[in-house]
């Protein structure tokens, strides 16, 4: 029996290179041997996407991708399908926490200068998943039809409006109709659900293609293979099978704990994770008070707000992501680490946080004219973390990193 | 550092704002209210409440009455017997009502909104309120109105049991400027007029205010239930996920350490 099953293995592996992967990038990877639990969150987002890709799956057997019949479709899948709740708060839940977890992941990066030398390229394949991600979350939101689903469209779509000479097309050429309607929804679910998934995946492929080709980094921000032994393998490093992949599990158990609270007991989080206009059908009559995006957009949605022209809010929101892009030529610091970057860049990271915590939670309540003034603040030390970086981080004093990890 | 801190402080304590209008409409913050989801005579006597003052007008569109009876633990029989009035209704049929959209459109302005999931859109909390604070207002087409909803365009339906209410005036404690409460020189507290309150005429309704509180209670407690029939379950069920993930972490926590060992 075991032979037998040795012999068809021998037979595949000579013609797949099963083997040679698994050492290649699993068994015989060298990883950093000591980092912290910042490192965990590309674990964690993967299993996110792999949480949404299944959950999605099932979601979509029931869905109804019309006008009439998206909202009572959505209350079919809560009510009559057998675990149709379970799915559906799996993928709600799963958005705001791939979120969540992509953003720590995020600041991982800017905590220990992940992004610089070598690890450009995966910064960016990383800020394009953030860009698809974003679009695929505005796109799954609006197909339960629900009344933000409607009314938030209706604002994000109407700001390619605000693009000169072609906005106007533009904007019909994205809804399908002259308003939001049946074609709409049919569409933002054949790219919610076929097209940007595929688009995604891709990139997390070469995400981790290109991290696997450069090596991991550390919360010293230091090169491991400077030191390394006689066969070449980095001495502060270990195999990634089975040691990180143990450590990873560890990390998984500890976020599905807090996932499976969120998703049995919070599922709306108060009104973050699903929010209350939402459990009303669409109705393009009536205009909800207060409308707010969820809260991962929301710091960009307090930009556009702070902005009273409307292209011009466009531009400060684009430029908003478009300026994390271009981040590791705008370090121009001699170390990566925050450990060893001086006072100016430790300064420098606790405002940005802080502004982009603070913007997020003004994008989520109507506008006065104090917090217009505050996201008008809050958006311009969110800019001068980013223009004022390759001053701070080159004429800072740094210390010096240790040898080895 | 400080610098740092202080930014930090002035931010987060801006949070705080005050987040524009109150919750529940005039009446400001919404009384509290606790769901008993497990409480089957309570969602009981909230569904029969419900078919006999409010189904007239509002559907209940998404749920079904042979769900309704499985999760309240009514015998289907006695369920049809008693609260489905429309003879060719069917254990699966969603309760879509009878009432004529158009029509009620015309006598009320607002068609009379489907109720299924008014208790997630709108709150718990805020129905639980909104029902008990109609009172007399002459200017009104129905003669009242609602601190909650005001100018609400749904007549007080559960008058017969509540009794008139009207806003009116009455003694309540004051608050020295430090929020104590004030107390003359024999320590007996001093009170102040104040208006905007809602005082009930005793004996003008079927039930007394703290039947009327539990018959409001039951009724919110079904709306509850029907906005999210799985929540009891959910519920039950999160805890045994949560347990299995507690055992996952811990068994490769113990796997992890033992790994450990190997490099350090
Ligand atoms: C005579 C018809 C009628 C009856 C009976 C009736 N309602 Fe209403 N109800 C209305 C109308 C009309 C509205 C719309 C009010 C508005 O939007 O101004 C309404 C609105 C409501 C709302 C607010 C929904 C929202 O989100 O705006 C709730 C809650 C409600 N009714 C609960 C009840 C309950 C509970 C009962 C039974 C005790 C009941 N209604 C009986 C006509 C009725
Ligand atoms: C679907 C979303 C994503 C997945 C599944 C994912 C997955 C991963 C994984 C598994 C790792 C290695 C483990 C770790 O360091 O945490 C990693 C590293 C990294 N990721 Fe991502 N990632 C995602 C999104 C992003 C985004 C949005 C960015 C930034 C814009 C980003 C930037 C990086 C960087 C710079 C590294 C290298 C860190 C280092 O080695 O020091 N990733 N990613």
């Amino acid at each position: 029996m075991s032979s037998m099953f040795l012999k068809v293995f021998d037979w595949v592996n000579h013609r797949l290179p099963i083997v040679n992967t698994f050492e290649r990038h699993l068994s015989k990877h060298p990883v950093p041997k000591k980092v912290n639990f910042w490192y965990l969150f590309g674990a964690l987002a993967s299993v996110v996407l792999i949480i949404q890709i299944v959950s999605g799956i099932w979601l979509m057997m029931p869905y109804e991708n019309t006008e009439e019949g998206a909202f009572a479709s959505v209350e079919f899948i809560m009510r009559d399908v057998d675990y149709g709740w379970v799915i559906r708060y799996m993928h709600t839940t799963g958005a705001s926490m791939f979120f969540a977890v992509v953003y720590l992941h995020m600041f991982r990066g800017l905590l220990y200068g992940s992004y610089q030398r070598p690890r450009e390229l995966v910064w960016i394949f990383g800020m394009t998943i953030y860009l698809v991600m974003m679009a695929e979350g505005f796109l799954g939101y609006v197909l339960p039809y629900g009344q933000m689903s409607y009314w938030g469209a209706q604002v994000i779509i109407s700001l390619f409006g605000a693009i000169p000479y072609i906005g106007e097309s533009l904007e019909v050429w994205v809804r399908g109709d002259y308003y939001i309607s049946g074609a709409t929804i049919s569409r933002f679910f054949a790219l919610h659900v076929v097209a940007l998934p595929l688009i995604l995946i891709a990139l997390v492929f070469m995400h981790l293609v290109a991290l696997h080709e450069v090596g991991a980094g550390n919360p010293e921000g230091i090169d491991i293979e400077k030191h390394v032994d006689e066969d070449g393998v980095p001495l502060d490093s270990v195999p990634f099978f089975p040691y990180k992949v143990l450590n990873a599990l560890v990390g998984i158990g500890v976020f599905m704990i807090v996932f499976s609270i969120i998703m049995f007991f919070f599922p709306e989080m108060g009104g973050y994770f699903l929010e209350k206009a939402n459990f009303e059908e669409a109705n393009p009559l009536s205009t909800p008070e207060h409308i707010a995006p969820v809260w991962y957009y929301s710091p960009y949605y307090a930009m556009l707000r702070a902005v009273p022209d409307k292209l011009g809010g466009l531009i400060v929101m684009a430029g908003a992501i478009a300026i994390l892009f271009v981040v590791p030529w705008l370090d121009r610091s001699k170390v990566a680490s925050i450990r060893y970057k001086g006072i100016f860049s430790k300064i420098a990271l606790v405002l940005f946080a802080t502004s982009f915590i603070t913007l997020g939670y003004l994008g989520t309540v109507p506008v006065t004219e104090s917090r217009k003034l505050m996201s008008v603040i809050g958006t311009v030390i969110y800019f001068g973390f980013f223009f004022l970086m390759p001053f701070y981080t080159s004429l800072e004093k740094t210390s010096v990193p240790p040898e080895r990890l | 550092m400080r610098l740092v801190s202080l930014l930090l402080l002035i931010t987060f304590s801006s949070l705080g704002y005050a987040a524009g209008g109150a919750e529940c409409g005039d009446y400001g913050d919404c009384d509290e209210f606790d769901a008993r989801l497990l409480d089957n005579s309570s969602l009981q006597r909230g569904l029969n409440t419900f078919i006999n003052n409010c189904y007239g007008c509002h559907s209940l569109q998404y749920s079904r009455w042979g769900r309704v009876a499985k999760d309240l633990d009514i015998p289907e029989s006695i369920l049809f017997e008693k609260l489905v009035f429309d003879p060719n209704a069917k254990s699966g049929d969603l309760m879509k009502g009878s009432l004529d959209k158009k029509a009620s459109e015309e006598w009320f302005g607002v068609a009379p909104p489907d109720l299924t999931l008014v208790a997630r859109s709108r709150g718990s909390n805020w129905i639980y309120t909104y029902l008990r604070t109609y009172y007399e207002d002459g200017s009104k087409q129905y003669g009242v109105n609602n601190l909650v909803y005001p100018n609400t365009a749904m007549p007080n339906v559960l008058e017969y049991y509540q009794g008139k209410q009207i806003l009116g005036c009455k003694q309540v404690p004051s608050y020295a400027s430090n929020g104590g409460v004030r107390r003359d020189a024999d320590r007996n507290i001093i009170t102040e007029e104040e208006c905007g309150h809602l005082l009930l005429a005793e004996g003008s309704g079927k039930y007394t205010a703290a039947e009327f509180d539990t018959i409001i209670f039951d009724l919110t407690n079904f709306l509850t239930y029907v906005a999210e029939p799985v929540r009891a379950d959910r519920e039950r069920i999160g805890w045994f996920v949560i347990l299995f993930f507690v055992v996952f972490t811990a068994l490769s926590y113990l796997l992890f350490r033992e790994y450990q060992k190997d490099y350090h």
